[in-house]
């Protein structure tokens, strides 16, 4: 009996000893990285207590008796260092928390302990946020819709104001002392009473101007962000419409940028975020209402559907449905604090190549002396549509065709050009189209289709070269691009055809040795039937 | 060795220096029951031992090539399928091979328990056979990874995720499996050296095991023939029809490698190599594992995240857990196959468990399912979709038994098929169906057995 226990005693042991190894072998490294702490480091727990009436108004009641704080805001007050609770224990002493009410609209902000210096420190932010104190058209709060306020007066956004980031709070523009008694001796620059400041809103892009034309002052936040707003402002419409004309329905630096909670252009929150520029500029110029009385040059009324038309155009559609930021929005066609029509090569900024092998064509002075715009022409604006081949057809209702009937009716060689463009993309484009299908059905094949996508490449790249020399308007220009292109197609279909021979062989191979297989399994089963 | 000129040749000249008669005296005297089942039955086995051979022979040829590593894996498997000489064939039978294993290893699995050849004295015969099954799905899995493309990597990545779920160790398991806590090279270098070294040297000892009880103990005869019985010669004439079959396998193999390459194009059965794998990119659309463990899958998404005071994944797995527990002790459990008496519960368990497993398996495809359909009208649309042809399916094999096979048990079957109805057509949440459809099938079974309180528990026998 002893020795059956011992031995399975031993085999416990064993069992447990061979376990470990094992276990410490398969598991993971042991000096990998330690994980991410799930409780705050001791250095920054709390190591202040708050005060008596802090704790008071922590555990205060509202007018039904339930706890003024919820859980969200309790929680949010624990995980504050030791330093933060000091300055909420100090603004409760100085009297600037005086309610319950008012502490847990400070603590839904959720601010990050180090900007609570900033704002627990300033007395308009804290007398601002009171609602105890405040009217309901001065009070900050996380819901102005709810509180009765003007929609600008969000606490939430005012916290987030790239200016309060930098440290520029409210005394920054309003003036006043904000460490000081209740002041307020607004600057010079603003008008005296708010009527006034609302009735002629030209002060407001020079008072932006005194500090964002100040390269010092601004080099001294953010050395990258340029200075000549203003001075491009004053030469756009919008800046001569409102400086000059003294027009106060005309857009300056609040009507884009925001007013309290204005954020960097590269916020994806911005109203002037590359993505969110379209809708900017649509909320007035798609508003019949706000464009009414506005003109273009040829006395014709200034259209409102710009906004409409540019999300169904080509760039449109890149920027607000895929995304793509590098995509031109208004303000990269008409300018952003310059705004203005656009020149007519305003196209080759991104365009280069085609817009320098027109400006070498003949086309040039063609459209100069009828004193066409050069790429909207053809291509439009706003609604600039993807291009296709089809506008290269000399048949009628294409767009060179068309043309050319109207203004240049007697020159055949024009359409013969045009038609050898269209025959030669046309042809390439097909049978680019069509080994593409090929190697696709060649790769559900099992087929090595790797010479065949890199030669497809080539190709694609050849073609998209093609089109673009379309811009020359000059068969031989053209040529020197094509002639390589048919090259690649010849191989590309001596690529394919290589791999249907070698599908055919694989087939054949298999056909082999399923008559190899079938040949043995007919002897086997003779052999069978014979021993049977 | 005593008779020299009892052979010719090269058997001659083996006879000679290692006696060969013993050997053919066994391979002479061994026989092959013949009942009144298909003999088909029987040869399930060696199918599934031929595509194990295959497995064999192809993973060793892929070996030459495949270099484990992050910038190796993925760019060794194209080397292979595109340069090297019958690459291609190569990766595309061992693929079609793993999957046709699986078939034969489940349909030799399902023949065993309609038979009921698991019963005293193959209880172990029955485990082993049912521990390779377990060996060959961690084959598929540890083999899915090592192409190192999108699909293998996010597929990987759920399909151990769910580890986690094991209550206490399940962050550690996952750790373990993984090499960390996230899938990475480290990950697959795990996965190489499990399916190269150590899921080979099991299965080989677990076949030799397996193969050694069946030599010792013989084909089970068919249920309640305990007497001298007829039987087939298995040399020749049994070892001459297995090897015509073998043929057949190959051939099909063949065909299959030739024409889908990249196998049917479903999900779970699809080895296009596609993009290589990036921890950084968006999770590969429409992810679904391997078709033998969308059933899992599916079942997982069945469970609330939490029920009954536990995790709903967690839950899920213990269930599994069971249930795969009690289908490895189904040879105790069968307490009226050890008495050599029919047992009909258990074939009618081999069927309902066919059923559920296919609806779900169905479900996890979204069969039936329009795309930009609004998500919960396509839920309904799949259930109601996946229960037409689970019940057509049901009602055609149960008439089958019914007729040709003389079965006359249907309560576990007809459970299931109640389940799947309340499901896809009354719209009954899964559980809450399996619960109703289980409350019903319990209360039946009570009735019966209230009605005739015999020996045979009610039970009508086949």
């Amino acid at each position: 009996m002893k020795r059956v226990l011992g031995r399975t005693a031993f085999g416990i042991v064993a069992s447990a000893a061979l376990a470990a190894v094992v276990a410490s072998v398969v598991a993971p490294d042991a000096d990998e990285p330690a994980k991410s702490p799930t409780s705050m480091p001791a250095s920054v727990k709390q190591t202040v207590n708050p005060s008596q009436a802090l704790a008071g108004l922590l555990n205060g009641k509202d007018e039904k008796g339930n706890p003024a704080l919820d859980s969200d805001e309790l929680a949010y007050f624990k995980s504050l260092p030791g330093s933060a609770v000091e300055l909420f224990n100090s603004a409760v002493a100085d009297e600037n928390i005086t309610s319950s009410r008012h502490l847990a609209e400070l603590l839904k902000v959720r601010m990050t302990p180090d900007r609570l210096d900033v704002v627990l420190t300033d007395n308009c932010f804290m007398c601002h946020t009171d609602p105890e104190s405040q009217t309901e058209e001065d009070l900050f709060s996380m819901d102005p819709k709810a509180a009765g306020s003007p929609p600008f007066m969000s606490l939430a956004s005012l916290t987030q104001d790239v200016h309060m980031q930098h440290g520029l709070s409210c005394a920054g523009c309003h003036g006043g002392d904000p460490s000081d008694v209740m002041d307020h001796d607004y600057p010079p620059i603003w008008p005296d009473d708010a009527d006034a400041r609302t009735r002629d809103r030209s002060w407001v892009p020079v008072f932006c101007g005194k500090c964002h034309a100040d390269v010092n002052l601004v080099g001294h936040f953010n050395s990258d962000l340029p200075t000549d707003q203003l001075a491009k402002y004053e030469l756009g419409v919008h800046g001569k419409a409102l400086l000059k004309d003294k027009d106060n329905r005309s857009a300056e630096c609040v009507s884009c940028h925001g007013v309290h909670g204005i954020l960097g252009k590269n916020d994806p929150r911005s109203p002037v975020y590359a993505k969110n520029v379209p809708a900017t500029c649509a909320s007035c110029h798609a508003d019949a209402r706000k464009m009414q009385g506005y003109r273009l040059d040829d006395g014709s009324p200034l259209p409102t559907n710009q906004f409409e038309r540019y999300r169904t155009s080509v760039h449109g559609k890149a920027l607000l449905e895929r995304g793509d930021t590098g995509s031109p929005a208004c303000d990269d066609c008409h300018g952003n604090h310059a705004t203005k029509i656009p020149p007519q090569r305003v196209c080759e900024e991104c365009h280069a190549g085609d817009g320098k092998l027109f400006a070498g064509s003949k086309h040039k002075k063609a459209f100069a002396d009828h004193g066409w715009a050069e790429c909207s022409k053809c291509h439009g604006y706003h609604a600039i549509g993807k291009t296709n081949d089809e506008m290269l057809a000399v048949t009628k209702g294409a767009l060179c065709r068309d043309c050319h009937d109207e203004y240049s009716k007697d020159n055949p060689a024009c359409v013969a050009t045009a038609d050898f463009f269209h025959g030669s993309i046309l042809y390439l484009a097909q049978g680019e189209s069509r080994v593409k299908a090929e190697a696709e059905q060649f790769a559900r094949q099992g087929l090595d289709v790797e010479p065949l996508e890199d030669r497809l490449g080539q190709l694609g790249d050849l073609l998209r070269q093609l089109r673009s020399q379309v811009h020359t308007f000059d068969a031989d220009r053209f040529m020197k691009v094509g002639g390589p292109a048919d090259k690649v197609l010849d191989q590309l279909d001596a690529d394919a055809a290589r791999a249907r021979r070698e599908y055919r062989r694989r087939r054949l191979g298999l056909y082999a040795a399923m008559v190899v297989i079938i040949v043995l399994m007919a002897l086997l089963w003779l052999k069978l039937r014979s021993v049977e | 060795m005593s008779d020299q000129a009892r052979y010719g040749g090269v058997l001659g000249w083996l006879d000679n220096r290692y006696d060969l008669q013993p050997l053919f005296r066994f391979l002479g005297h061994k026989e092959v029951p013949i009942g009144r089942h298909s003999l088909l039955w029987y040869f399930l086995g060696g199918a599934t031992l031929f595509f194990f051979m295959v497995q064999v022979a192809t993973g060793a040829l892929l070996l030459m090539y495949y270099r484990p590593g992050e910038a190796t894996s993925y760019e060794s498997i194209r080397y292979i399928t595109t340069k090297v000489p019958f690459g291609w064939l190569v990766r595309s039978v061992h693929c079609w091979s793993a999957h046709l294993m699986i078939v034969s290893l489940i349909v030799h699995m399902f023949s065993v328990l309609l038979l009921k050849a698991y019963r005293r004295p193959r209880e172990l015969t029955w485990v082993s056979g049912y521990a390779l099954f377990v060996i060959a799905l961690c084959f598929g899995f540890s083999g899915y990874l090592l192409p190192w493309n999108e699909l293998a990597y996010f597929a990987t990545s759920v399909g151990t995720d769910s580890v986690k779920s094991v209550p206490v160790v399940g962050q550690w398991l996952l750790e373990v499996l993984r090499g960390g806590p996230d899938v990475t090279i480290n990950t697959l270098y795990r996965f190489f050296s499990f399916h190269v070294v150590i899921l080979p040297l099991a299965i080989v000892g677990l076949i030799s095991l397996h193969l050694l009880f069946i030599q010792r103990q013989g084909m089970a005869p068919p249920i309640g023939e305990t007497g001298p019985s007829r039987g087939m010669r298995f040399f020749p004439n049994f070892a001459m029809r297995d090897l015509l079959l073998w043929l057949a396998c190959l051939l099909i193999l063949l065909v299959l490698a030739v024409f889908l390459p990249y196998g049917p194009g479903v999900p779970g059965m699809e080895w296009q190599l596609g993009l290589k794998a990036d921890p950084l990119a968006p999770a590969y659309p429409g992810i679904k594992p391997e078709w033998y463990f969308l059933w899992v899958y599916q079942l997982l998404k069945e469970f609330p995240p939490h029920i009954l005071g536990l995790e709903g994944p967690q839950l899920c797995l213990l269930i599994v857990s069971v249930l795969g527990l009690l289908w490895g002790l189904i040879p105790w459990l069968d307490r009226r196959a050890r008495a050599e008496q029919e047992s009909p519960e258990f074939s009618d368990l081999g069927f309902a468990a066919v059923f559920f497993l296919l609806f779900l398996m169905l479900k996890a495809w979204d069969i039936g399912a329009t795309k930009g359909a609004d998500e919960a009208a396509n839920l309904a649309t799949v259930a109601r979709t996946c229960a037409w042809i689970v019940v057509v399916l049901a009602v055609a094999i149960n008439v089958v038994r019914a007729t040709v096979y003389r079965h006359r048990w249907f309560l576990l079957s007809g459970t299931e098929v109640l389940h799947v109805v309340l499901h896809g057509f009354a719209g009954v949440p899964y559980l809450v169906a399996a619960v109703i459809a289980g409350a019903l099938g319990g209360f039946a079974l009570l009735v019966g057995r209230w009605r005739t309180p015999g020996a045979d528990g009610g039970v009508v026998r086949e």
